[in-house]
């Protein structure tokens, strides 16, 4: 009985219902694993740690703008608390940033409860434009402190290889280290989800008003929500930081990188976790293929690609191309289960 | 006394036309509920025909916003007729994300195909035009095209209003943005109105453009410095408030040069996002809004 109800509740808005018994999973992991021995080339091993980041980014923010639907566009400024906060910590006090990008998450999360706790009133747009708001203004308060490096940012001593300082040539080190990173935050999302207080969010989202009249404190969880995403991100920024060795506003701050956080997991479909990291896969593949191929002859060509993809998912899948996936796998699923698999069925679906 | 006086006039004078620009955003945001990201991306626009017109035609940037403001009204109808009046139809929300994420897609779509076609340079028009001067009392020294600015955009601001409180389709509009259901069952098409809304705001939003481009240089990203500001403002003032938006717009233009006398320039910018962040947090209906919602 307990167990029907429980299988009743993790229907609703979800979009894949067996995960963990899902074969795609466990393949999907064990090929993630294999991948830097069949990419060795550096240069693109380079653009998978970035689309797995990227990936990453997009979950962390889909805690708060996917889970309890509250459309941030200031993440970008978590991210540069967490590089910034490992960073000068590496550089002042010889802390590792292994220790450090904790601390930066704990002091991300801390802002995110600064910016969230006054912007609870706000709804909508208006959320929006002051998340913005918040981060334009830390963007340019860093820009101009000297003990930052200012608008020039900073760029992170280089060691050689120094694995106890988070610091490796070889490539495939920092790709394990995203990868490891981004199969926690799928396993947090996860549990997050199908928690008590996932329910919660969710409740929030569809109707905050209902949500309240059952009691639900909506304040807290949208704080905690923003908390736990501004933590994740500023762990990212840690990586980031690590991984390119050099930091600054234009780059870790820019409202830009707020924006692409967002419209990664939305073009994904948001408030799964799928959808956010197909999203992120889909639009800076898109973006670093065009860059490739045109290799910057064309000023701007990767970008004009980005946003056509963006248009068109968005005019004719409004909800995100998560939804396809997921529809094509469960279809497929369903069609073993009853033996009934035909070739060609897969175009009718 | 003599700096600070030119600083403030500068001011006011700049000020109306980052009202006049605001408008259109405020416009758009008050009737269709939606921030519309590539108002940046559309200023930009206006600003390059404007550039264009003189460059090729010969063209002052005086007369040529009779040309961009009624072209830009067409750009915006069809924008919003095919690309996303389907979007609307497809979401049911109150204020729609989709439509958010669209238009942030255009903005990005348009800046880079921009850039594409006519590279990253900054171009600024060098006429006797926009080079002449007027002083006042001998002192006070004031660009004429800053001047002829502030009257198109005091004018046009002007006729918006009377437009908007007088006329039947002004009236439709309004209710448009006060209940589009209501609206609707009284006979009103809300999607012709939204249509024609979209056209309206981008028309604003031309003849800011066509005046800003004698003053600034031009290039691809130009209009993500005023569309900023156009938020800042909208929020100000109040969304919807036509007067508000040529108030909050000389606000900003105070703030920025008077300003900018004290402190530098980045931090009179802390002091605009503060100001923002202020009067959405104690009176999110805006300076002049009307408060209800």
């Amino acid at each position: 009985m307990n167990d029907a109800k429980h299988e009743k509740y993790q229907s609703i808005g979800k979009p894949i219902t067996s995960w963990k018994r899902s074969p795609l999973l466990f393949i999907l992991i064990f090929v993630f694993l294999l991948l830097p021995l069949i990419i060795t080339n550096p240069f693109y091993l380079s653009i998978v740690i970035l689309i797995l980041f990227y990936t990453f980014l997009s979950l962390s923010w889909n805690v708060q703008g996917g889970f309890v639907g509250q459309l941030s566009l200031g993440h970008a400024a978590y991210a540069g608390i967490g590089a910034y906060t490992s960073t000068v910590l590496f550089m002042r006090l010889n802390l590792s940033p292994w220790i450090g990008m904790w601390i930066g998450g704990l002091f991300a999360a801390i802002i995110g409860f600064a910016i969230a706790y006054p912007c609870t009133k706000l709804r909508g747009a208006y959320y929006a434009l002051g998340t913005l708001a918040f981060s334009l203004v830390l963007k340019i308060i860093i820009e101009n402190t000297n003990f930052l490096g200012g608008a020039g940012g900073l760029v992170i001593p280089l060691l050689k290889t120094s694995p106890l300082h988070f610091q490796f040539l070889d490539k495939k080190y920092y790709y394990y280290a995203i990868l490891l990173m981004l199969i926690g935050v799928i396993y947090i999302s996860y549990r997050i989800m199908n928690s008590r207080c996932g329910y919660y969010f969710r409740a929030i989202r569809n109707d905050e008003d209902a949500a309240k009249a059952l009691g639900i404190n909506s304040i807290r969880y949208k704080i905690l929500a923003a908390m736990i995403s501004a933590f994740f991100t500023g762990i990212a920024g840690t990586f980031y930081a690590q991984f390119i060795l050099f930091i600054s506003p234009e780059r870790i701050l820019d409202p830009g990188l707020s924006f692409q956080i967002a419209i990664m997991a939305i073009i994904g479909g948001r408030g799964t976790i799928a959808g956010p990291i197909l999203g992120a896969f889909l639009l800076v593949l898109t973006s670093e293929i065009t860059k490739l191929l045109v290799g910057g002859r064309v000023m701007g060509a990767e970008l004009v690609l980005y946003s056509l993809v963006l248009m068109v998912v968005i005019r004719y899948r409004p909800q995100g191309v998560g939804g396809l996936v997921t529809e094509a796998y469960s279809s497929i699923g369903a069609r073993f289960k009853n033996g009934r698999m035909k070739a060609g069925q897969y175009g009718n679906s | 006394m003599q700096i600070i006086i030119q600083a403030l006039l500068n001011g006011i004078l700049m000020g109306a036309i980052y009202g006049v620009i605001a408008l259109g955003l405020s416009l758009i945001f008050g009737v269709m509920k939606i921030i519309n990201f590539a108002h940046g991306a559309f200023i930009m626009i206006a600003m390059f025909m404007a550039f264009w017109l003189w460059k090729l035609v010969g063209l002052e940037p005086n007369l040529s916003i009779f040309i961009i403001a009624p072209a830009l009204f067409f750009i915006g109808y069809l924008t919003q007729k095919y690309l996303i009046s389907g979007l609307f139809k497809a979401e049911t929300a109150r204020e729609p994300i989709g439509v958010l994420i669209f238009t942030m897609g255009l903005w990005i779509f348009l800046d880079n195909v921009i850039l594409m076609i006519f590279g990253p340079d900054f171009k600024t028009i060098t006429s006797n035009y926009a080079k002449s001067t007027i002083s006042i009392k001998g002192d006070l020294i004031l660009p004429f095209p800053l001047l002829y600015a502030f009257v198109i955009s005091v004018l046009s601001i002007g006729i918006f209003y009377l437009f908007l409180k007088k006329t039947t389709l002004g009236k439709a509009i309004r209710a448009t943005g006060q209940d589009r259901e209501a609206a609707s069952s009284l006979g009103i098409d809300s999607y012709r109105i939204y249509n024609i809304s979209f056209g309206l705001g981008l028309t604003v939003v031309g003849i800011g453009g066509g005046l800003m481009c004698p003053l600034y240089y031009v290039y691809p990203f130009v209009g993500d410095i005023f569309a900023l500001r156009s938020f800042v403002i909208v929020v100000l003032a109040g969304i919807g408030s036509i007067g508000g938006a040529l108030w909050g717009g000389i606000i900003v233009g105070i703030i920025e040069t008077v300003g900018a006398q004290y402190i530098t320039a980045t931090y009179t910018e802390v002091l605009i996002f503060g100001i923002f962040l202020l009067i959405i947090f104690i009176r999110p209906s805006g300076l002049f809004g009307i408060e209800n919602e």
